[in-house]
């Protein structure tokens, strides 16, 4: 079947199976950024955003996707610049081998566009769906609160 | 392919359509809000699957009757609606903040998490102490309790749930729910959910509930006996949640004791009816 | 020692590969499209031990899309070991490619490639296998029990210890004599502790990618910790010259020891040999845990000996080790659990190490992170609480009157080392006694201590222990660099060494950019890449800055040489006043030459040459980075929930090449090791079968669960490190189950033996307790 559907601000029309999922299309249709680490939504690794809000990209049936908005996170930056979570992950220290962190930055950004000034216990439930083994998460942390306070236009602590 | 043997998916734009073709596709055919169970569980004779999100069922209103929300709605809608934040103090958003993760819940429905039925659920305990109902459209309307969903979900067979109905709480009401699991990404290794209405000092109305025994959630009468007409204090909440433990029918699997689950659904229920006692008798919270 | 201000070395600089990683560059082994790529799929053996009997592939092989099916019957059968180690390898040669027999669930029995993912799937159950099933052995006990069935009775097995009592490896050392250290004793403990099966999950499973490249080499781009060791297995496995072979290690997405392993890249080289195309081969996160490596289940006896004044005089250590169905890392896993735990007690002149690695019917283990010490240290630092208690003694200050410092040596340094004898050394750079002191303010831990603070249900207990680890293996590993030099300044760095996003391309280039007077983006690193980069062991053994490093450290120096002799041509300055900085070379006279020029002048204008220099290291011993651990719990009594309330480690690990990447490190490990001590374990069946194979199933922490954790570094100087560093990859994850285990005891009295704490273990000793 033929679907419609935009990513990172592109409309794509494609040919998919009904029982394909989304992230086996995006990588298919290039975007290697979105990974796999489970396939069945236990680690977040597949992280995107559906219509403005996180998804494992994993458990969405790519038709599911027809007629609506898809960020990956090589939509994430723009004008070539980098999304400010994207940029203290880098200066944090946050990103050791960098499988989970594109989908970690993705559920970062969810949660920071619907509740710019989270608590540290709303930040940790918000990746919480996201496995890392290398980091224990606590750069990460540290990361996306530093991002928060620079989208608020405050200094860095 | 992650579900090959998928091999039709039909978006519907009327209640009827979906129906039509539910019943058309028979054994094959399955509907789905987020699809989550779908893509994870689904048999290889599932061939067809009827997506409801374009039917306009995701809604959460407010009527003389209670909460009526829409079946596609998702749980993170849930959670950030006022009027689901308002209702009996929080409960049912603190419930949901302990269900899977953001991920998840922007995905999963709250039809699809009762139909569903997983044995591990923390809605389904906590909307069955809720004394949720639910619609069934099979070419008519139909409400009934939650309860009778289960445990063999025969009802939804050529039906399909659009919505879920909260009752308004009569005054003097209030509600709890734990769960416990081993990390904070984890389904529950055992969950309570308990209702209490309170008059003049004495308990009215009782609800217990506990699940992931490792069954779903269900109904402890005795234990709700046991505190029906009494006062909130100490020694009877103590003196319940023991007849919780003994009248639960838990069973081990690789995740938790028989044994162990009887102790947690006592801690359980003892801690969500302290909540309750601190939150109506004491006024805190 | 003297350290002098770095402009580099010290830094946190961000990661060399860092922006295109968080902007989902396609640098992983999988995110490379070849035409026409073949998908493989493995058949696992439904059996913990079974002959193959028959294997009928007819049905599968005429399945449309299926190119080829592999079985015992037409692939090479000689036998090798998995391990990714040093030639030759200490591991037994127990491995086929495909065996005539399964020793495990899920061992290979078959496998097929085809167009798709799918057709291959469907292709596996067309496969049929008749097997006798045959007696297995589940547990260590069983396994040594007098009859028991063999697991390894192939005849062509070589390196096995002694395959009729299914022992892969046994040790024996000992110094000094224990029966008189004992009876000299005046407190003797004893503890035996068991471990469980665990794995490493990286997000990012075993993957490998083959192909041949216009000239008819076969290319392996895939995810390892160990590129050469890679090349020479598959090269011996398949029967194809070395030279005929090229190993290119991207982006990986975490190994944690499980990559150290030969596991992919022989069956999707055989199946590019076999027909022309490039194969790809990921495994499935359920095959990641069955299939894969493991952390090696164990049973440790400890016995302590010591006077009254707590000094410790005679420890006994007892090591029985499941490696599971192959021999891989069986015997330097073992051989690790007293040569990396042991020294730390320098005092005990008597010693008495022992044990064996034992082959059962179950999950293989490897390496993995610790590798051995993790479950040393176990038993280890609880006895020493144990005794602390016995001698009315705090911990710590037991601790105090026996640890190793700098100048100190230990007779295990050269009795015991990684399989074989090992090399002595002395403590050149020791801070524990400070990393002591500073956590245990941090911690609180003079008013915490024996409290028992109450809060609800729930009690406060404070814990500590103290760990040793190494770093790299003296005489054995070896890394080397190559770094030349570009007209504008900047230099290739090209070293083997293996980054597994531990950050070692960075630190590597730091160290070149600190000698060659460059800021980092001057360094361009190129790694793992077994055509174009020098040689190196790989990431293992905490090898990599201390080894590898020095190796870049050598090669930059020699650079820097045939820089400095140019420049003092250009300046007319004596070479012995010339010093790099700040992208020059500059002379004390004040004069200078920007290195654009000096490399300009020597690639285009007279006595040209390339400035280009190679360098390698061997270490001729192994520092250990030392660490104190202090964690503060809370338990809940009613239901046996054990939350860590807050971690503190102390590290001296050196000097800090980039201290949020030694930070990182240290959490990470922390991390992972509360998880081994708390909520992973993978569950057997009575028939061998993994039951929890998945992440679903199988708990690692999550960003919910991780308590506060502080790592403070405190600097010490290693003279024989690059820049006085030294490793910190692996000490860490060895703390968080003695520490959380005498927290716990600090809390409820309970002392617990076996991992992982589970509310339900936990509650059920308080009960017990309470009888």
């Amino acid at each position: 079947m033929r679907i419609t559907l935009t990513v990172n601000e592109v409309k794509r029309n494609v040919e998919i199976e009904p029982g394909e999922t989304l992230l086996e299309l995006l990588r298919q249709e290039g975007y290697k950024g979105v990974k796999k680490g489970c396939g069945c939504g236990d680690c977040g690794a597949c992280a995107v955003l559906l219509d403005g809000r996180a998804v494992n990209s994993c458990l969405v049936l790519a038709a599911k996707a027809d007629g609506h908005e898809v960020v990956t996170v090589e939509g994430l930056a723009d004008d070539g610049g980098l999304h400010p979570v994207q940029q203290t992950f880098l200066e944090e220290g946050a990103i050791q081998c960098g499988y989970c962190t594109p989908g970690m930055v993705i559920a970062a950004v969810d949660l920071l566009t619907h509740n710019p000034d989270p608590s540290e216990a709303q930040i940790r439930e918000g990746i919480s769906g996201n496995l890392c083994r290398c980091t224990g998460y606590v750069k990460q942390i540290e990361a996306i609160k530093t991002a928060v306070r620079r989208m608020q236009g405050k200094g860095d602590e | 392919m992650a579900v090959a043997h998928v091999k039709e998916y039909l978006r519907p734009t009327s209640l009827e359509e979906a129906l039509n073709s539910l019943r058309e596709g028979g054994k094959g055919a399955r509907v789905i809000g987020g699809g989550i169970e779908l893509v994870l569980f689904s048999p290889p004779d599932v061939t067809t699957l009827i997506d409801l999100s374009e039917l306009s069922l995701s809604y959460i209103k407010e009527n003389e009757a209670g909460l009526a929300i829409g079946a596609t709605t998702t749980l993170t809608k849930l959670i950030e609606h006022q009027t689901v934040a308002q209702y009996l103090d929080g409960v049912i958003v603190g419930m949901l903040h302990q269900v899977a993760s953001p991920l998840l819940r922007n995905l999963a429905t709250i039809g699809g998490s009762l139909a569903s039925a997983n044995p591990w659920s923390d809605v389904i305990p906590l909307f069955l102490a809720l004394d949720a109902k639910v619609t069934l459209f099979d070419g008519k309307y139909r409400s009934i309790p939650l309860s009778d969903l289960y445990p063999t979900r025969s009802r939804l067979s050529g039906a399909i749930l659009t919505e879920v109905l909260l009752p308004v709480p009569a005054s003097g009401t209030a509600a709890s729910f734990h769960q416990f699991s081993h990390t904070g990404f984890d389904v529950a290794l055992l969950n309570c959910a308990c209702l209490v209405k309170v008059d003049a000092g004495r308990c009215s109305l009782v609800r217990i509930v506990a699940g992931g025994t490792p069954r779903l959630g269900a109904a402890l009468p005795a234990a709700a006996e046991t505190l029906m007409g009494m006062e909130l204090t100490d020694e009877t909440i103590e003196k319940v949640a023991h007849v919780a433990r003994e009248s639960a029918d838990t069973r081990g699997d690789r995740r938790a004791s028989a044994q162990y689950r009887k102790q947690l659904t006592y801690v359980g229920v003892k801690r969500c009816l302290q909540e309750i006692r601190d939150r109506l008798v004491e006024g805190k919270g | 020692m003297s350290k002098r201000e770095f402009a580099v070395v010290g830094q946190s600089e961000q990661k060399v590969d860092g922006i295109a990683l968080v902007s989902g560059k396609p640098k992983f082994v999988a995110d490379l499209d070849l035409p026409a790529t073949l998908h493989v799929k493995i058949l696992g053996s439904t059996h913990a031990h079974a002959r193959i009997l028959e294997i009928d592939t007819s049905k599968a092989e005429a399945l449309p899309g299926v190119s080829c099916v592999l079985t015992h019957k037409n692939t090479p059968p000689a036998r090798y070991t998995t391990a990714g180690q040093g030639y030759p390898e200490p591991s037994p040669y127990d491995t086929r490619m495909f065996d005539s027999k399964a020793r495990f669930v899920g061992d290979r029995v078959a496998a097929v490639a085809a167009e798709t993912e799918a057709i291959a799937l469907e292709a596996l159950k067309l496969v049929k296998v008749r097997y006798e099933e045959l007696p297995s052995v589940l547990s260590i006990d069983e396994a040594l029990a007098n009859g028991a069935p063999i697991v390894h009775d192939e005849s062509d097995a070589t390196g096995i210890y002694d395959a009729s009592r299914n022992t892969a490896a046994d040790i024996d050392i000992t110094t000094g004599d224990l029966t008189q250290g004992f009876s000299e004793s005046d407190v003797v403990v004893e503890t035996t502790c068991e471990t469980q099966y665990v794995q490493h999950t990286p997000i990012e499973p075993h993957v490998t990618l083959s192909y041949l490249d216009e000239d008819g080499r076969l290319i392996l781009r895939t995810s390892t910790q160990v590129p050469f060791h890679v090349r020479r297995i598959v090269s011996q496995v398949l029967g194809l010259p070395l030279h005929k072979i090229r190993v290119i290690k991207p982006r990986i997405g975490g190994g944690f020891g499980t990559k150290q392993e030969i596991l992919l890249e022989d069956l999707a080289g055989l199946v590019t040999l076999r027909t022309g195309r490039a194969a790809l081969i990921e495994l499935s996160r359920k095959e990641e845990f069955v299939a894969a490596r493991t952390r090696h289940p164990m049973r440790i006896r400890v016995k302590l000996g010591a006077k009254r004044d707590g000094t410790l005089n005679a420890i006994e250590m007892e090591a029985l080790s499941n490696t599971g169905a192959y021999g891989s890392h069986g015997l330097t896993v073992l051989s690790n659990v007293g040569s990396k735990t042991l020294p730390i007690y320098n005092k005990a002149q008597n010693v008495h190490f022992f044990g064996k690695a034992v082959y059962t019917n179950l999950p293989v283990a490897g390496a993995y992170r610790g590798y051995g010490a993790t479950q040393g240290y176990f038993p280890l630092e609880t006895a020493m609480d144990e005794l602390a208690e016995r001698l009315k003694l705090d911990p710590i200050e037991l601790r105090r009157r026996n640890h190793i410092r700098s100048g100190e040596s230990s007779p295990i340094f050269e009795k015991l080392g990684e399989g074989r004898e090992g090399v002595a050394q002395t403590i050149k750079s020791c801070e524990l006694g400070r990393c002591i002191e500073i956590g245990a303010k941090r911690i609180g831990w003079s008013k915490k201590r024996v409290k028992r603070t109450r809060d609800g249900t729930w009690v406060h207990g404070v814990g500590m222990s103290i760990h040793m680890q190494g770093s790299g293996i003296p005489l054995i590993d070896m890394g080397a660099a190559t770094i030349k030099m570009n007209e504008d300044g900047s230099f290739n760095l090209l070293v083997g060494a293996t980054d597994l996003g531990t950050g070692s391309d960075t630190i590597l280039g730091q160290i070149a950019a600190e000698v060659l007077g460059v800021p980092l983006t001057k360094i361009i690193v190129t790694s793992s890449d077994t055509d174009i980069t020098p040689f190196d062991v790989g990431a293992y053994a905490s090898s990599t800055t201390y080894v590898s490093g020095k190796a870049v450290e050598r090669a930059a120096n020699k650079v820097r040489e045939q820089i400095v002799k140019v420049a003092a041509g250009l300046l007319e300055e004596d070479e012995d006043s010339l010093a790099l900085a700040e992208e020059r070379v500059k002379a004390s006279s004040g004069r200078s030459v920007t290195l654009a020029k000096v490399c300009q002048h020597a690639m285009y204008q007279s006595d040209q040459f390339q400035i280009i220099a190679s360098a390698s290291c061997v270490p001729e011993e192994s520092p250990p980075p030392f660490m104190a651990s202090f964690a503060e719990v809370a338990v809940d009594t009613e239901t046996g929930f054990v939350k860590v309330l807050n971690y503190i480690a102390a590290v001296d690990c050196g000097v800090a090449i980039n201290p949020k990447m030694a930070q990182g490190q240290v959490e990470g490990s922390i991390v992972n090791g509360i998880g081994y001590a708390l909520t992973e374990q993978m569950l057997i069946s009575s028939k061998g079968r993994v039951r929890n194979p998945s992440l679903f199933d199988y708990k690692i922490l999550g960003a919910r669960d991780i308590p506060p954790i502080e790592v403070i570094l405190v600097e010490s100087y290693e003279p024989t490190g690059p820049m006085g560093a030294k490793s910190v990859g692996e000490i860490a994850i060895n703390a968080p189950v003695p520490t959380i285990a005498n927290a716990i005891y600090d809390a409820v009295g309970v002392r617990l033996t076996r991992t992982p704490f589970t509310p339900e273990r936990v509650f059920e000793a308080i009960r017990a307790a309470r009888m």
